[in-house]
């Protein structure tokens, strides 16, 4: 199979969770992935994000970092360290080096500036999916 | 170091034990291999992120446009971002063997850092300083219209109202009590400054968030206790509300009009008259103007000033050296009452032009039709002349000076700053447009700002025309209001019913060397809207239509962005960025502590990944991810990795070295037919003028040197599996990278080709990428560019289609090798354009 067509199947083999309180946001994200056939969950901030995470097996978060409540890259360790395999992208409107380098080392798999290009998203997700399930699949052997 | 030393090290090196290898079954082997190839993969991507960022930050300085600290610090975000995925896959690649990469990067990290933050909030001192306790001394306290205005007030015969001012210190209480600094920063980060309508919906929301919170208690009662001071000597005191940002009134940016001036204000609004002058820095002409000067929004910390009102008869503003470009003169502007009138170009104002040497003849005398009852007697306008040559003198440099006369006939000074300095002068000339002319639709007025301009009429009326305001249009108005600025940049021209060159949008016209004609009465009237007109701002006329004769002699406009602190940041991180040191992999100095930038840890590891994923096989004795050598007649290297079914099933795996006819993958052979379709005459000989210029880089950067036989020795590596190539090909500094697929299905089927740099200088550089980038569109590639980073793409196409495409990038590999050396004009780009692209079509046609 190509690269292509894997980091596609990838994407379409699993469950999304996007964590955002901007409603625009989700709105265009959820019309683009649904079109695509990606399943996809929604949460408004760290504490609901992380209850979804414990009632469905999701493979990759989207997560802006500034949302009400629990600060991003605390939420992102979180995540990391109660569910090593999942992918999670990181967003931000409010771009900074420290936050960037912070959210790398606490394991996100990318880090990406607001606003961004939906094809762009789309692109990064498909190469999470990728990741998450090697991740699984490596954990598995 | 000699050459027997660099002998020894290299010999050293060699003998080196190297930590041996775990051993490992050949399923387990077969596994780590695909890993390292994904860290590979993403590497090659933080890599490509890394090139295309650090190009942008390079374009938009060479450019000068208009620039945001939001720009800057989002791709600086990028660039350190993927620079740390970069060292992560390399180490991950290398068993961690570059983990002194981290601490380099690391340190390089927290200057970018500092840089972006810089330096907001080290100003310390009093809240609140009484007018006659501040000099310039006080200028990072008190802003710059207080601090000339408190030095002014010390000199002899100089009189100012009296007052006080709160300082940058009291700013930050409040706002930081409030919280405010996030919430602004958040809103201005996600403003997207070309769109008017989001501009004014922020900046409504900013300014609305810092009039709703309240003042900390100590501070209030700080404001009022020296009102009450001042008020107990003087009864029935009314205030002037003044803004005095840092970094307001420079002679490069003067800020004028821009920011809040309450007038008459009591006790009871004295809160927030001082809340409304502290969100004016927040409007949308004064967030436009910022980013346009390339000032920082956290380094203009808003001062305020409370002067005491004084009863004005007559006012005016004092150039002490003519805007209008005689330098033997100075302008005395004035009008009955106060001088915001004058300033905000809604009232008809009186000039005279005077001798700038004692005793100040009066050269000439203007008097505005209604300004009766503006009594400047002669001895007054010598006076203020004396003065306005006194206040030039102490600050070594021609002033902009306001001031006001009351009844009883003594001058008050409020505000002298720098005559904003601009190449574009206020000139009139004499010699208005030929009357007969029937393509003049409008004659008269003042000239605001010389030069002319062109576009369609576009009139305002009110802040929601503004948001429909088309660019390039010639923007004319009533009245020539500050809050008409967020246009400036976008107009063609300037054309005001009132005003004079002494209001403020004329001193911003003059700043951003925008034609401008005030003065002009009925103006809106005769103008319609979407008519092409012509404005001669010198010659006071505007004509029907597009008058090019008259469009020749504009100059350049001006580099807004010159020496502004958002350029200055830009050029800081820039010098942790972006110059290249490492530029020769076989010198010696070409070594991970050797990197003094992120560009070069970006080489550096793309190197290292290269030669770590061709070492694997032999590293791991593992004969399936072993690099082979191919044979060739081409003085070049090229190696070879297969990732899986990529060779032929004849082809002995043992062997170390390996044929094209081995290979059984179609990019890949596509990709090498083109590199071997016409004989490649070798490297180009480089002028005379080039070679120097060679010679000088190759000083800076050791080991660069082009007669050195590595040069063509250089190593190229190919990764292939059945339908997907991946090669890594030297053409100068960098490499370049061709990745392909040609699989069965349309989506399957792409070429990515990407490249940044070269081995000369910036010029022939940019002419290498432009040839390359001319003879591949003229093959269909669809092309990105970016300075001296190009990116060209196919996608989805025909079978055919993509191997023609492949054969292309094939020829050019070899046939622009080492180019960037003779690009030296546009002649040089031409001549090898026509010779490639007449090669490359017979080699197609050939088959």
């Amino acid at each position: 199979m190509s690269e292509q067509a894997f980091k596609l199947e990838a994407a379409l083999k699993i469950h999304l969770l996007l964590v955002d309180d901007e409603p625009e946001f989700k709105e265009v994200m959820q019309k683009h992935l649904s079109r695509m056939g990606i399943r996809l969950s929604l949460s408004e901030c760290c504490l609901d994000a992380l209850g979804t995470l414990e009632a469905h097996a999701i493979d990759v978060v989207i997560m802006d970092m500034n949302m009400p409540g629990m600060d991003g890259i605390q939420c992102l360790k979180k995540v990391k360290e109660r569910w090593p395999l999942i992918e999670v992208i990181i967003l931000t409107g409010h771009a900074s080096v420290k936050s960037g380098i912070e959210g790398m080392e606490s394991g996100a798999f990318d880090y990406c500036l607001k606003p961004i290009d939906v094809r762009e998203l789309i692109e990064k997700i498909e190469l999470a999916a990728q990741k998450a399930l090697i991740n699984q699949e490596d954990a598995a052997s | 170091m000699t050459i027997i030393n660099r002998i020894l090290t290299t010999l050293r090196r060699f003998l080196r034990p190297t930590s041996a290898p775990p051993l490992l079954s050949p399923e387990e082997l077969q596994r780590l291999f695909t890993a390292r190839y994904r860290s590979f993969r993403e590497l090659l991507a933080a890599n490509t992120n890394t090139l295309e960022a650090m190009a942008e930050l390079e374009k938009a300085l060479r450019d000068g446009r208009t620039l945001s600290m939001t720009f800057i610090r989002s791709r600086c975000t990028l660039v350190t971002v993927n620079v740390y995925k970069i060292i992560h896959n390399l180490n991950k690649i290398a068993d961690g063997r570059y983990s002194e990469l981290e601490r380099i990067f690391s340190r390089l990290q927290q200057s970018i850092e500092t840089l972006l933050a810089g330096n907001q909030g080290r100003t310390e001192g009093d809240p609140v300083l009484d007018l006659e306790r501040i000099g310039r001394a006080q200028a990072d306290l008190a802003g710059e219209k207080m601090a000339n205005l408190g030095e002014a007030g010390s000199l002899a015969g100089i009189r100012i109202p009296p007052g006080f001012a709160l300082t940058a210190v009291a700013t930050r209480l409040f706002f930081q009590r409030n919280q405010l600094y996030p919430k602004i920063n958040h809103l201005i980060q996600q403003m997207d400054i070309t769109k008017l309508e989001d501009l004014h919906r922020k900046s409504m929301a900013i300014q609305e968030m810092i009039r709703n919170c309240p003042l900390p208690p100590e501070l209030e009662s700080l404001l009022f206790d020296h009102f009450d001071q001042l008020a107990a000597v003087m009864s029935g005191l009314k205030v002037a509300v003044r803004s005095s940002a840092l970094a307001e009134d420079l002679g490069q940016a003067s800020f004028a009009g821009l920011y809040h001036t309450e007038l008459d204000v009591g006790r009871d609004t004295l809160a927030s008259a001082y809340k409304s002058v502290l969100a004016s820095k927040y409007t949308p002409r004064a967030i436009s103007y910022r980013l346009a000067k390339g000032f920082r929004h956290e380094e203009t910390e808003m001062c305020v000033g409370f002067l005491a009102m004084i009863e004005p008869a007559v006012s005016g503003i004092c150039y002490s050296r003519s805007i209008g470009g005689r330098g033997d003169t100075l302008d005395l502007f004035f009008a009955p009452g106060g001088a915001k009138g004058i300033v905000d170009g809604t009232r008809s104002t009186s000039h005279l032009l005077m001798e700038r040497t004692a005793p100040h003849r009066i050269v000439r005398r203007l008097e505005a039709e209604d300004a009766l009852g503006a009594r400047l007697t002669d001895a007054q306008a010598v006076s203020l002349a004396e003065i306005g040559m006194q206040l030039e003198q102490h600050f070594g440099a021609p002033q902009d000076i306001e001031w006001s006369i009351d009844p009883a006939g003594t001058l008050f000074i409020l505000q002298s700053r720098p005559i904003s300095t601009s190449p574009f002068v206020a000139t009139e000339t004499d010699q208005p447009p030929a009357q007969e002319d029937e393509r003049v639709l409008l004659h008269g007025g003042v000239t605001g700002c010389a030069g002319a301009g062109c576009g369609p009429v576009f009139i305002v009326h009110s802040p929601e025309d503004m948001l429909h305001f088309p660019k390039r249009a010639v923007l004319v108005v009533k009245h020539p209001l500050p809050e008409w600025a967020p246009l400036l940049k976008r107009a063609a021209a300037l054309v005001a019913e009132t005003g004079s060159e002494a209001g403020h949008l004329a001193t911003l016209s003059r700043e951003f060397g925008l034609p401008s004609l005030l003065a002009l009465g009925r103006a809106t009237e005769i103008l319609t809207n979407g008519e092409t007109v012509t404005v001669d701002a010198a010659h006071r006329a505007i004509y029907r239509g597009r008058i090019e004769e008259l469009l020749h002699d504009n100059g350049k406009h001006p580099n807004l962005m010159e020496g502004s602190p958002v350029q200055q940041t830009l050029i800081s991180v820039l010098k942790l960025i972006s110059p290249l040191n490492l530029t020769d992999p076989a010198s010696p100095d070409f070594h991970a502590c050797r990197c003094r930038t992120l560009h070069d840890i970006t080489r550096f590891c793309h190197e290292k990944s290269v030669l770590e994923m061709f070492d694997f096989g032999k590293r791991y004795h593992f004969d399936k991810g072993a690099a082979k050598r191919l044979r060739d007649n081409l003085p070049l290297e090229w190696w070879l990795i297969d990732l899986g079914e990529g060779l032929q099933p004849h082809y002995d795996i043992r062997s170390p070295d390996i044929a094209i006819t081995d290979i059984a993958c179609p990019p890949m052979q596509a990709i090498w037919e083109g590199m071997h379709a016409v004989a490649w005459e070798g490297p180009p000989t480089a002028g005379l003028r080039t070679m120097v210029s060679f010679l000088f880089q190759s000083a800076v950067h050791n080991g660069l040197d082009p007669s050195r036989t590595s040069a063509l020795r250089e190593k190229n590596y190919f990764l292939i599996s059945k339908n997907y190539c991946n090669l890594s090909v030297r053409l100068g500094y960098h490499y370049a990278m061709i990745e392909a697929m040609l699989g069965n299905r349309p989506v399957d089927r792409y070429i990515t080709f990407r490249f940044k740099g070269g081995a000369a200088g910036e010029d022939q550089r940019i002419q290498r990428i432009e040839l390359l980038a001319e003879v591949l569109e003229q093959f269909d590639y669809r092309i990105e560019r970016i300075g001296d980073a190009l990116t060209a793409r196919v996608e989805r196409e025909t079978e055919q289609f993509v191997v023609d495409r492949l054969k292309v990038l094939g020829y050019l590999t070899i046939h622009t090798r080492q180019l960037d050396m003779v690009m030296v004009d546009a002649g040089a780009r031409q001549f090898f354009r026509d010779k490639f692209i007449q090669e490359i079509e017979e080699m197609l046609n050939h088959e």
